[in-house]
């Protein structure tokens, strides 16, 4: 049996049946009028009974941290936005036009844990949504959509008119127009934009181009979106699962938050909170679950998923998202928190899906599948991640097929290593992904790769950037 | 591939007297889509969205149209349109099978997949067949990761597929009703 959530019952999956408490095939898309007959929206009437300011307070208290891949503080990053200054008769001040962007482009490969809130519970994320946007004095929330979640799109667009309907959004101001603690109502407009099929839309530049109306090209920064994001604007970006945490941080406080998931194991800010934890690959019960943050990647698969498939051994897991680097063998019980990179050598948590490998896989064949992946979607602007990408994608299948030599595998390393934000070569963390990937398997299956190459001078042909297969 | 601009320069537009971007667009657009974004270029997206939806890929005219209605340049709508695989800028087949190619899919039987549609079909990935009915592409990550393999027929996910199914999800996908 899993272990029971800290918190006695699941937060972000309350109405979302799901193991071990509800049963899959019980689920549904919850109506605006069964969400708020199972209390939804009363803490957006609280959080309007604070101060803005006090909102933001108690989800900086929170130490929620951000649920779309990077773990950034999500409080701290809304205190970036610029102060607004007080009217001259001493009431709150107009802070002008600025915008929430929801970012639930879900598109890293092995994610697939927004989907389950957009499919079922689509009312959490617009009482999140409506809380920011209330706290961070924002009057128009985007919801970026993948082009290819098109069930999701639906959902999302009706669940948008039930909240008009019902005097959530628009008309007088969140709640009918409900006094807030300012004095005034707050009024919040939210639409849907649809993405349209690139990966690198999900990086919050990327998606603020499209939003646009142009190329989605990660933008240089600085300056950050919270001083000038979407048409030079004030912008928030925020995932889908961090804004479904805001309305229980509100209802319940930030020390309640403080007691699920866990603290830091190497003296960094804690994991606090549950988490969506979607497993995929080569276990019984794949499928997403709520879980505590520090539980470990082997009680998630045994005791979540049933098990490893056909009941053979693991070999390795993407740890959350393949931008993430790969956990190795001997890394079954690695903690699924956000210190995990600093102590197994990935990236980071990511997405917390993993992706999962028994001991039948061919890790030449998932490096060879990745580094296809990532020069796919490189958006091109930065040379070491398009050029990058490709070489890297010509030496992995160069490998697989045999045709590798032993200094394929140094100079894939030295490439990888040398694309990246973190190197400092690049615009965006897409390179680093693909970076920490592919270094990360090379590494850690040294000897798999080593015994495909060849020491020989077979001659190589190789095309590399737009003329590139794949 | 995202940063390759698909052929445009020495482009010959194909015209028709109707217009592809019909009065019916126009005012879905004037009515719901201007009022929401503080630019008339951020609404290229929707724009191309209506028109791909409606005839299942997106004409030059109907760039040329949009730019027109929206007040830009016609080089920009083409900018936007040729960076996203969603826009179809030649025509394809009726009926859209997208393959998710992508990590959890491959290593749960996607290959095998990708074979039996390839077999019933007797085309390969990125054509169409001769009654210009489906068209197969791969895909990457669809967000059905758990239910690899997985694959979009348009609109409609199916997860878990196997080769010995994919016959009966063809057969069962009906030409009424749109792209
Ligand atoms: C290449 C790339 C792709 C990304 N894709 C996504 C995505 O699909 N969904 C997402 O929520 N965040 C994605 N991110 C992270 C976002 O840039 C951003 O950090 C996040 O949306 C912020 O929200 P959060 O603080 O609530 O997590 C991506 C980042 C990079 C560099
Ligand atoms: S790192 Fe890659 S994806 Fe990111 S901006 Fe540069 S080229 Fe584009
Ligand atoms: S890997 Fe195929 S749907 Fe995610």
């Amino acid at each position: 049996m899993p272990p029971s959530l800290k918190a006695g019952k699941p937060i972000l999956t309350a109405r979302i049946p799901t193991f071990p408490y509800g049963k899959e095939q019980d689920r549904h898309t919850v109506s605006y009028d069964e969400y708020v007959k199972t209390g939804g929206y009363t803490a957006l009437r609280k959080a309007l009974s604070m101060a803005p300011e006090a909102v933001v307070d108690e989800v900086k208290k929170s130490q929620l941290r951000g649920r779309g891949g990077a773990g950034f503080p999500t409080g701290l990053k809304w205190t970036f936005l610029p102060k607004v200054a007080p009217g001259p008769d001493g009431k709150p001040g107009d802070p002008g036009q600025r915008y929430l962007a929801v970012n639930a482009d879900e598109s890293e490969p092995g994610t697939f844990k927004d989907r389950l809130l957009l499919d079922f519970d689509p009312h959490l994320q617009l009482e999140g949504i409506a809380i920011a946007c209330y706290a961070c004095r924002i009057k128009t929330a985007f919801i970026f959509i993948r082009g290819e979640y098109h069930h999701q799109t639906h959902i999302t667009e009706k669940a948008i008119k039930e909240a008009y309907a019902n005097g959530i959004f628009g008309g007088k101001g969140l709640l009918n127009g409900a006094k807030t603690a300012t004095g005034e109502p707050w009024v919040v407009d939210c639409y849907v934009h649809r993405g349209a099929g690139a990966y690198i839309c999900g990086e919050e530049t990327g998606l603020l181009e499209a939003l646009e109306g142009k190329r989605g090209w990660p933008r240089i920064k600085p300056p950050f979106p919270a001083v000038k994001g979407l048409f030079g604007k004030p912008t928030i970006i925020n995932n889908v699962e961090t804004l479904c945490h805001v309305p229980s941080i509100i209802e319940h406080g930030a020390d309640w938050f403080s007691k699920q998931g866990c603290d830091s194991t190497v003296g960094g800010p804690p994991s606090w909170g549950t988490k969506l934890m979607g497993v995929s690959g080569h276990v019984n019960r794949p499928g997403v679950y709520e879980c505590d943050l520090g539980i470990k990647l082997s009680t998630l698969v045994n005791d979540y998923c049933g098990g490893m498939r056909g009941g053979k051994k693991f070999k390795g897991a993407i740890a959350g998202g393949v931008s993430m680097g790969i956990l190795g063998p001997d890394q079954f019980d690695a903690e699924m928190d956000f210190d995990i990179g600093r102590k197994y050598n990935v990236m980071g948590l990511g997405t917390a899906c993993p992706t999962i490998f028994d001991e039948d896989t061919d890790m030449v064949a998932v490096a060879r599948n990745i580094a296809r992946f990532f020069k796919h979607e490189s958006c091109g602007q930065c040379t070491p991640c398009r050029e990058g990408s490709g070489w890297l994608y010509q030496l992995m299948c160069r490998i697989e097929e045999g045709q590798g030599k032993t200094k394929d595998l140094d100079l894939a390393l030295e490439i990888a290593t040398s694309m990246g934000i973190m190197p400092g070569t690049t615009i965006c963390g897409l390179a680093d992904g693909n970076n920490w990937a592919l270094r990360t398997i090379m590494n850690k299956y040294r000897d798999e790769f080593e015994k495909r190459v060849k020491p020989s001078f077979i001659p190589v042909k190789m095309t590399i950037g737009a003329g590139a297969k794949g | 591939m995202a940063w390759i601009t698909k052929q445009s320069g020495t482009m010959r537009i194909a015209r028709r007297e109707e217009p592809y971007f019909t009065p019916a667009m126009k005012r879905e657009m004037t009515s719901k889509v201007l009022p929401r974004y503080e630019t008339r270029l951020a609404c290229t997206m929707p724009g191309l969205h209506l028109i791909q939806h409606e005839y299942g890929w997106v004409p030059a005219q109907a760039m040329e149209e949009l730019a027109e209605f929206l007040g830009v340049s016609p080089a920009e709508v083409l900018d936007c349109a040729s960076f996203y695989e969603e826009y179809w800028l030649k025509p394809k087949g009726k009926h859209l099978i997208g393959v998710c190619r992508s990590i959890a899919c491959e290593f749960c039987g996607q290959p095998e997949v990708t074979e039996a549609i390839k077999a019933k079909l007797a085309i390969d990935v990125g054509e169409t067949t001769e009654d210009g009915r489906f068209t197969l592409i791969e895909l990457e990550c669809l967000g059905a990761c758990g239910g690899g393999p997985a694959m979009l027929v348009d609109e409609t996910l199916h997860e878990n597929v196997k080769p010995g199914v994919v016959g009966a999800i063809l057969d069962s996908v009906k030409d009424d009703g749109h792209h």
